[in-house]
């Protein structure tokens, strides 16, 4: 049975897995939650960035690492709102409240 | 207690070592993200059948 | 009950990072733990300083395996072995960030 997934995304090479993995998971039914942090918030800026937006449930990023990594919170990457340009707590409601855990 | 650990890289040294001690006396399985094509799908099912995922480097 | 993380940090570029993001973790009442290989940290910043003192003060630790960051910034000092033995009692194990292309 599928399980609801968070994902801990800390790297910037792995676009090809949090995408596929997402994919695969929202086919087999989970509920996906994925957030950015440190030098993972550069995969922002990749083409397929708006599409993972539409096909998890959550995305959201550490605002702080993106403005570290030189970006401007006021830009915020397509696909994200406001909201989503979050805190650290993001990571804890992954593990408090998702089934099953990734870092990539 | 079932243990997946997923390969992100080639492990190093310190990685395999730490692995093998997390490992021991369970029962562990892996999977080689670091090929071409990954079988998104397959490691999915032993993520949900694991108690604990480990993603390493 | 409070969940128990560890932070596994061995580049230098995601070092302090990690540990800021283990912190996040430790004010979410999580049991926080970040273990430093190989890597000697230079430069650190009050802030960072600051945030090493605080996941002690939230019953978490910083553990290294480099005599330096031992001296210079008062981590514990753990071996490969001790790190491996912490980590199964551990629910939430996080190899933060990329290896180093070193490989060392």
């Amino acid at each position: 049975m599928a399980k609801s997934l968070g994902i801990f995304v800390t790297s910037p090479q792995n676009m090809r897995h949090v995408m596929g993995i997402t994919t695969a998971a929202k086919a087999k039914g989970s509920k996906v939650k994925v957030f950015f942090t440190w030098y993972g918030i550069h995969l922002t800026k990749c083409k397929e960035f708006p599409s993972l937006c539409e096909l998890a449930d959550e995305v959201s990023i550490c605002v702080d690492s993106y403005k570290k990594s030189g970006y401007d919170p006021a830009d915020i990457p397509k696909g994200l709102e406001a909201k989503d340009m979050a805190t650290q707590g993001q990571h804890g409601a992954i593990i408090e409240e998702y089934e099953c855990y990734l870092t990539l | 207690m079932k243990l997946l650990n997923v390969y992100r890289s080639e492990p190093n040294d310190d990685t395999k070592k730490l692995v093998e001690i997390v490992s021991e006396g369970r029962d562990a399985e892996s999977f080689d993200l670091n090929v071409e094509s990954p079988d998104y799908s397959a490691l999915l099912d032993k993520v949900f059948a694991a108690d604990q995922t480990i993603c390493w480097w | 009950m409070s969940k128990k993380v560890g932070f596994l940090l061995v580049n230098k570029d995601y070092t302090l990072d990690g540990i800021r993001s283990a912190l996040g973790l430790a004010v979410e009442n999580m049991y926080s733990y970040a273990y430093v290989l190989n890597n000697e940290l230079t430069d650190v910043s009050d802030y960072h300083k600051e945030n090493i003192d605080w996941i002690r003060d939230m019953e978490g630790e910083v553990y290294t395996t480099v005599d330096a960051n031992v001296e210079n910034l008062g981590m514990v000092k753990i071996s490969l072995e001790e790190i491996g033995q912490q980590l199964r009692d551990l629910e939430f194990i996080i190899p933060y960030g990329i290896l180093r292309s070193d490989k060392s």
